[in-house]
C-alpha cells in the first residue's frame, strides 16, 4: 500500500534524523545558523529581555537569571549608563525581582529602568520602545538567549534602534547525545518562531 | 558512550535468546523493524497535526478572549510522547485488521 510506504519512509527519516542529531554535531551546526555572534561596544543602554519570569519560590528562572547577570556584568564593565530590565508580570514581577538583584550587585537605582509589559517578544519590544525613546536611547546592547537573539534583534532594529548583540549561551557546546538533542529542540523551536513572526508580519 | 554499548550488548543478547531459545525467525526481524518505522512515521504525523491544532487553538483563544495564551505551552516533550503512543496504537489497530483479513472474510463474526 503506497500510503504505508510513505509512513514507513517518514519513520525511517525520523530515525535517521534522531541518530544524526544525537551522535553528530548537526544540532550545533543548526544552532549556529540561528544565533548571532557577540558584538559589544559602548551604547546608550543595556536591554535585558524577559526570560521566563519568576518561579513559585520567588527566584528568577534559570534563563532569566543568566540574562540578568549578563546585563549586570555589562553595566559594571561601564558599557552603558542605563540598565533596562524587562520582565513578565505574574505573582511576582520579574522586572522587580531583577531590579532587586541588580541593586544588590551594586547597580544604582537611578541607572535601572524596569519594564513589565507584554507577553511576547513582539509586545515586549513594542512596550520598551517609547520608554527608551523618552530616555534618548539610540544605540543599545541587547541581552537575550543565543537562539532568541536573531528574532529579538530584528524587532529592536525595526523599532528604530541600533542594536548590538550580547547573547547568553543556553548550553555549552554539547558532546553528549542528550544535550545535542536539547540544542536541536532549541534550534527547531526558534526556527518555527522565526517563521511565525515572518508570517504574522512582525519581522 | 557506556549506556549505548550496553544497548548494543542487550540487543545482541536479546537476538540470540529470540533465535536460539524461542525459535523466532531472523527474517521476521526486518519485517518487525519495518512495522516499528511505520508506527514511528504515524507518530510523527500525529505530532505534526497535534502541534498545528494546538497552535491554532492557542492563537484562536488569544483572538476570541481577553486572556493571554502562550505558544510556549507547546514547548513540552510530553505531547511528543503522547503522539508517538497515538502512532503506535494506530499501527497495532491496523495490524489487527490485517490479521483478521488474512484469516478470511467474516472471521471472528458470529452467525445466527
Amino acid at each position: 500500500m503506497p500510503s504505508s510506504i510513505i509512513v514507513r519512509a517518514l519513520g525511517l527519516a525520523t530515525l535517521a534524523l534522531f541518530f544524526l542529531a544525537a551522535f553528530t554535531p548537526l544540532p550545533v551546526f543548526l544552532y549556529e545558523m540561528i544565533t548571532v555572534p557577540v558584538h559589544i561596544e559602548r551604547a546608550d543602554a543595556i536591554v535585558v529581555l524577559a526570560g521566563g519570569g519568576v518561579m513559585l519560590s520567588g527566584q528568577l528562572t534559570d534563563s532569566s537569571l543568566r540574562r540578568t547577570v549578563r546585563g549586570i556584568a555589562l553595566y559594571r564593565d561601564g558599557l552603558a549608563p542605563l540598565l533596562v530590565l524587562s520582565g513578565a508580570e505574574g505573582r511576582t514581577s520579574e522586572s522587580a525581582a531583577r531590579s532587586v538583584l541588580a541593586g544588590k550587585c551594586g547597580v544604582p537605582d537611578t541607572a535601572i529602568l524596569a519594564s513589565s509589559a507584554g507577553h511576547t517578544t513582539h509586545e515586549e519590544i513594542a512596550a520598551l520602545q517609547p520608554l527608551l525613546k523618552a530616555r534618548g536611547v539610540r544605540r543599545l546592547i541587547l541581552v537575550t538567549d543565543g537562539a532568541h537573539m536573531r528574532r529579538a534583534m530584528g524587532l529592536v532594529r525595526d523599532a528604530g534602534f541600533e542594536v548590538l548583540a550580547a547573547p547568553v549561551s543556553e548550553v555549552e557546546t554539547p558532546t553528549r547525545p542528550e544535550p545535542r538533542l536539547r540544542l536541536l529542540r532549541a534550534a527547531l523551536r526558534e526556527g518555527l518562531a522565526l517563521v511565525y513572526y515572518h508570517i504574522a508580519g512582525y519581522l | 558512550m557506556t549506556p549505548y554499548m550496553a544497548v548494543a550488548l542487550t540487543s545482541l543478547v536479546a537476538y540470540f535468546i529470540a533465535v536460539k531459545r524461542l525459535g523466532w525467525r531472523p527474517s521476521d526481524l526486518g519485517r518487525a523493524l519495518g512495522r516499528m518505522a511505520e508506527s514511528l512515521g504515524a507518530g510523527v504525523i500525529f505530532a505534526v497535526v497535534n502541534v498545528l491544532a494546538a497552535a491554532g487553538l492557542v492563537l484562536g483563544l488569544r483572538t476570541l478572549t481577553d486572556r493571554f495564551f502562550s505558544l510556549y505551552s507547546l514547548d513540552d516533550l510530553v505531547w511528543l510522547a503522547v503522539s508517538m503512543l497515538q502512532g503506535w496504537a494506530w499501527g497495532l489497530w491496523r495490524d489487527s485488521k490485517d490479521r483478521r483479513t488474512a484469516t478470511g472474510p467474516g472471521a471472528g463474526a458470529t452467525v445466527s
